[in-house]
This record gives structure tokens, sequence and C-alpha cells, in this order.
């Protein structure tokens, strides 16, 4: 049988899906992190033996759908029959709820209503008389607390027990126009008037809602749009500092130190020969083992950022940004993905389908990218750890000025497309202040430290194998003798690259090689530039910093502190890895979108690039670096592409709402 | 050629081989990007079928995994 889980957001289906089926999807304490439908058989252990199939569906709070998520919810439950319906019922908010619950009823199909989160009404002394409710409502309800997985077996034995029954509805929407607005409007407020009379038959609470609490106080001060931007900068510096300038160093030197002797072994057991020597010791086990290097300062992070998660203080986060996305043209639910988007931009990207109006949604997939990644840490942390002694500074401007780009790119977007400010709602729950679980934090670190070994061991492996390939023949398949590395198959193709490069303070080919394999995966990075300078040989383990200070990686990469910045930033606002596009790609389902969502990434990782090394070379030297006039042509030549496109966008914009002009094309 | 050269030879085949398998398995499945603890949540609603032929998917699937 097929029983599906659908309720509100954040009710907490996709923690009972988990629990059920033992899988680990992603699960947070916001609504909208689950956007697509999944499905898996529940354990055993809950069914009794019969064969049961658990699907896991996006958050809804009606039948009618409003975003292409909540699309799925009721599409699959009006269309593809389940065989019962698990109504995950968020028991801190029972009349809110229970008018998609009064919906389900109506379908026909077997209900039975999880009274989920439990624990925290025990705590605040709410309680809810379920047999009342189940009589009410013609169908079991069940209290469940699926985090503790308590309640779930019930659940699913009533589901089990219901299969091939059908279900009686308490209420019945009257039969109206759905076309006719009002009808539709009268008939709501008649189902909720229904709701909140159920609610206060069966609900008793000891604290009102209406009641200003400590965390309404704690709140005040952590959303107010001033001081809450200046709390949560506060907070991402802190980030920052504990995972890349205080304890993530400390554990990496550990582990480099491993990783080079192993290196060093390796290049000891092949001195015969060295070709081989050269391919393994120093492209595979150099290259994959820089970014591993950088492994625990990940892990640092984001375990970091899962307890700031599960306290509840992200979804506040999500408060103070929300009026300043809307200012910009985005929707205030373009905060979710831009939070996804710090682990990882395909989820991100994904994310956006929470977001109903198709412009906003195609905005936000086409920025959220500007916020650095996972895959960005360990180049971030290898140019903050080189050239400015592993300041944390330079991660928290690399996410904050991530976010100004956001904003500005949002106006752009907005401005070009002679869009309009609308006043739009953004509905997001507070999860509960709580201590946050430690365990919570760890699985979620060791998941990404699973990712990042996997991705690690394949792809950049892959692609390291590839770059020393490159690097070691040229195009006759011979082997490039020492001082002649420009002869090389990569010095070939990344040259002309580096060419377009030099205005911006890096134009070395293998710099230039480095920010093309990022485009496969962003760590390519730190694994090229480690294939090329051989760079591990500048890391001192001791401190993860380079030998000699930035004077003598200048002398081999050809940075100066000013490029390294303007290098770091170029690979972090250029766009994402392939993935992340062809997920741009598939959310925006336009090829004119994608394209300017490329471009505009290119424009402004070159723009932001080229300022940052021509004003900070002038700011340290007195003089402009070298290229600034042809640099300014180029950024010239972007802003027309620019303005060229909007005209042609508001032309078009005319031609298809003006009246007039269409009359006057249907005389014609 | 030295027993060790032998070693390495084979060690870096196999690895180049596991690496590509294991990506070409990951694509054949779908997965967007590899290695990415959230790739589940990455469902295309209209383009791989999840939304539209949920059924024809799961009856692939076993039980008691």
């Amino acid at each position: 049988m097929r029983i599906a889980f659908a309720g509100n957001p954040n009710s907490g289906k996709t923690t009972m899906y988990n629990a059920l089926t033992g899988r680990s999807e992603k699960v947070g304490n916001w609504g909208g992190v689950t956007v697509g439908m999944k499905e898996y058989p529940i354990k055993a252990e809950y069914t009794g033996g019969t064969e049961a199939i658990a699907v896991d569906l996006p958050g809804a709070y009606s039948m009618s759908p409003f975003t292409p998520e909540e699309g799925i919810t009721s599409e699959y439950v009006r269309d593809e029959h389940p065989d019962a319906i698990v109504n995950i019922v968020d028991a801190t908010n029972l009349s809110r709820s229970l008018f998609f619950t009064t919906q389900l009823l109506e379908l026909g199909i077997p209900v039975v209503v999880a009274l989920n989160k439990d624990d925290i009404n025990e705590k605040e002394g709410t309680k809810i008389d379920e047999k009342a409710l189940s009589q009410k409502l013609n169908c079991p309800v069940i209290k469940t607390t699926a985090i503790e997985q308590k309640g779930l077996k019930d659940v699913i034995a009533a589901a089990v027990e219901l299969n091939g029954k059908n279900q009686k509805a308490p209420y019945l929407q009257a039969d109206i126009d759905l076309h006719d607005k009002n009808a539709v409007d009268a008939e709501d407020r008649k189902r909720f008037d229904y709701v909140n009379g159920l609610v206060k038959d069966v609900e008793v609470r000891a604290v009102k809602s209406s009641e200003t609490t400590k965390s309404d106080k704690v709140d005040a001060i952590l959303t107010n749009p001033i001081i809450g931007i200046i709390i949560f900068a506060a907070v991402m510096f802190g980030v920052f500092w504990v995972s890349q300038t205080w304890l993530g160093p400390l554990v990496a030197d550990w582990l480099v130190g491993y990783i080079e002797m192993f290196q060093e072994w390796v290049a000891s057991q092949l001195e015969a020969t060295p070709l081989l020597s050269t391919i393994i010791a120093d492209g595979i086990v150099g290259g994959v083992g820089a970014v591993v290097g950088f492994l625990p300062l990940v892990m640092i992070m984001y375990f970091l950022i899962a307890l700031l998660e599960d306290c509840g203080y992200m979804a506040r986060v999500s408060a103070v940004m929300d009026p300043i996305f809307k200012r910009v043209g985005l929707s205030g639910k373009s905060v979710i993905p831009i939070i996804i988007g710090t682990g990882c931009g395909v989820p991100a990207i994904m994310a956006c389908r929470t977001i109903r109006d198709e412009r906003e949604r195609r905005a936000t997939a086409m920025l959220t990218t500007f916020i650095p990644c996972g895959a960005k840490i360990p180049v971030i942390a290898l140019f903050a750890g080189a050239f400015f002694n592993g300041a944390a500074w330079v991660s928290t401007i690399s996410y904050f000025l991530g976010l100004a780009l956001i904003f500005l790119g949002a106006l752009l977007v907005k401005a070009v497309t002679g869009y309009k400010y609308r006043k739009s709602f953004f509905i997001m729950e507070f999860p509960k202040y709580k201590a946050p679980s430690l365990g919570f934090a760890f699985k979620s670190m060791m998941e990404r430290a699973k990712a990042y070994i996997v991705k690690a061991a394949t792809i950049i492996l892959i692609c390291n194998l590839v770059v020393q390939l490159m690097q070691t023949y040229n195009w006759q398949f011979q082997v490039v003798e020492e001082g002649m590395e420009n002869t090389s198959i990569l010095a070939t193709i990344a040259s002309p690259f580096a060419f377009l490069l030099i205005p911006l303070g890096f134009g070395a080919w293998q710099l230039a090689a480095a920010a093309i394999t990022g485009f496969i995966a962003k760590e390519n990075v730190v694994g090229t530039l480690a294939v090329c300078y051989g760079l591990t040989s500048f890391i001192d383990t001791e401190e993860l910093a380079l030998t000699g200070g930035a004077n003598q990686v200048a002398a081999a990469m050809g940075l100066t502190t000013v490029s390294a910045l303007a290098y770091l930033f170029f690979n972090l606002y250029t766009p994402p890895c392939f993935a992340a596009i062809g997920s741009m790609n598939s959310e925006m389902k336009s090829r004119g979108w994608l394209w300017s969502a490329i471009g505009l990434q290119l424009c402004t990782g070159y723009s932001v690039a080229f300022l940052v090394n021509q004003f900070g070379t002038l700011f340290t030297t007195g003089s402009f670096a070298p290229g600034f006039i042809p640099g300014l042509i180029a950024i010239a030549l972007m802003v027309l592409v620019v303005v060229l496109i909007s005209r042609k966008i508001r032309a078009h914009f005319d031609e298809e709402y003006s009246l007039h002009q269409a009359a006057k094309a249907s005389k014609a | 050629m030295t027993i060790n050269t032998v070693i390495a030879v084979i060690a870096l085949v196999l690895i180049v081989f596991f690496a590509i398998r294991y990506i070409w398995k990951e694509k054949k499945r779908g997965t967007k990007c590899i290695g990415c603890p959230v790739a589940g949540n990455c469902h295309d609603y209209e383009g791989c079928g999840t939304s539209r032929t949920p059924h024809k998917r799961v009856e692939k699937m076993t039980f008691g995994e």
C-alpha cells in the first residue's frame, strides 16, 4: 500500500518520513525545505509485515496550490489516489493546520491525523483532546513526536487498518462556482469558522497566543532591521573566525602533515619513474590532498551553521532580510535558497520553486549562487591563509559581498525588466528557541564531510589527473621539458583566457586554467593551483599558511596581495559549476534567462575583480595596475550590452501590453 | 620495471576506474551534484517523472532495503 504524508510546511513530515524509512533526507526548522516528492518503503517494524511505501510530499496550506511545490502535493493526493493519507498536523498551531485537514478529508481517501510536536505542547501546557477531535473529524487522531519517534507505530498501524476503506468527510464544501473569487473566499471563511469552532472545543491553552513571551522579546531584538543585521554580521564573523582562523587550521595542520608525509612517501617509492611520480604524487595525491587539507575548516563551519539553524536563529535571519529582498524586487522567500546556497548551489536553485512569482523565482535562481557555497570554502581559506594571515574578515567579506551583489543584481534585473515594486507577503513561522542538538550538528557536519570526500575522490581526482597530464604533455604528446612549460597542452589552452584577465591582475595561464577547471567543481581551483605550482611545497603545515609570505608566493604565482583578492573574488562571483548551471536551466525554463544569468555572473565576477585590482593597486602603489584602459573598455561594453537588452525587453513589453498598438495591428 | 611501478600503475588504473564508474552511476541515477548531501531534494518536478509517474518508479523498488 501507498501512504502519503501531507501537511502544512514545517509540520515535521520529512522528520517522520526519515524515522519510518531510515532515510536521511534534508530537514529544517523552517517551511520549504522539501520541494520535491520522495518515496521509500516503510521499515517492517512499523508496518507489522504489510508492504507499505511512504510518500513524503512538500508542505501545503491548502489544496489550492500557490507555488509549484504545493501543486505537487495537491496533484498527488487528488490524482494518484494513495491508499491512505497521514496528515501531519502541527499540534502547536492547530487552527491553521486543520484547514488543510478538512480539505483532505473530503477526498474520500482514508486519513490518519498525526498531532505532531506533542512534546512542545506538553512543555507549554497546551492540552488537546485527541479523542474528541477524532470523533469530530471521523478519522483516527494520534499524538506524535516525530523527532523522538513517539507514536509513529500507532500512526502506521491505523493507516494500514484503514486500507481499502472510505473516508467520511466532517465538512463538505458547498457546490459553488469555483471561478467566482468572492464565492471561493466566502466558502474558505466558512471553513475557517468551522475549524475555529473545532479547535475551541478540543484545545485548552495555558499560554494565550496574544501574550508577550520571553521569546517574543528576543525576537524583537534579533529581527530588528538594524540591530538584527549587526548581530547577523557579528555571528557570521564568529563562525568564520572559529572555523577558518582558530579551530579549523588547528585541526587542518595535523591532517595536512599526514597528507604531505604520504605524498613524499609515494614520490620516494616512484623515484625510478619520474613521469609516474609526477602524475601520482603531484597530480593525484598533491591535487586531491590540497583540497582534502581544507576538510576540517569545512566541517567546523557546517557544524556551527547547523547549531545556528537548530537553535532557531537562522529563521530569524530570514525575517531580517525579508524587507530588503522585497525592496530590491525579490521575494521574501528568496532568503531560503540563499541560506541553502551556503551549502550547495544546486539545492539552493531548486529551492527557488517555492517562490510563486515567475520573475522573482528566475531572478533568485540567477543570483543565489553569489553566496559562496561549500565548494568555495577551500578557495577562500587558501587565499585567506596565504595572503592575509588566515584573517576571518576575508570570509566574512566574501559572504557579505555576495549578499550585496545579490541585492545589486536584483536591482539590475528589476531595472532591465521594467519591473515595478509589488507588495508581496512572506509568512514564515519562527521555530521555538531551543538548545541546539549537538547530535544534529554532528550529523549535518558528517554528511558534509562525506560529500566533500566523495567529490574529492571522484570529480576532483579525475580533473587533477587530466590537468596534470595536460600540463605534462605538449600537443605532440611528448613530455614537456623543464623551462618549456608554456608549450604544454594546458598552457596553450589557458593562455588566450589569461590574456583577457590581465586587467584583473592575474594574467598567468596557470591561474586561468585553475579558474576554468573551477567550472567543473569549484574545489578544482585549489587542486589545479596545487598541480600547476606544486603548491603543497609552499604550505607550512604548522600554520597552514604559505611559507615565505606573500612576496615569495607572488613571485611563484605572479600575484600581489591585491590581485590575489581580485582572483579570489573572480572565482567566487563568476558562474558556478556546471551542475548548478544545469539546475538554473531546469528551474528557469527559459534560454533567454539562462544566458542572461551566465552573462550577468561573468560580468559581475570580471567587474568586481577589475575594481578590486585597479583601485586596490591605485591605493597601495599610487598608480593603476596594467590593463586599466582595456579593462575599462571591456566593462563599458558590458554596460552597453545590458542597456541594449533592457531596451529590447522594454520595447517587447510595450508591444505586448499596449492595447492601442494591438488594436492597430489587428486592423492592419 | 620495478615492483613499485607495477603496483603504482595498477593502483592508478583502479582508482581512476572506480572514480569514473562512480560518476557514471551517479549521473545515470540523475544526481545533479555528485556528493551533495541534499541531492535527494533535487527532483525535477516536470522533467524526471517523480511527480508524473510515481507508481512506475516505485514498482521497481525492492522491499526490506
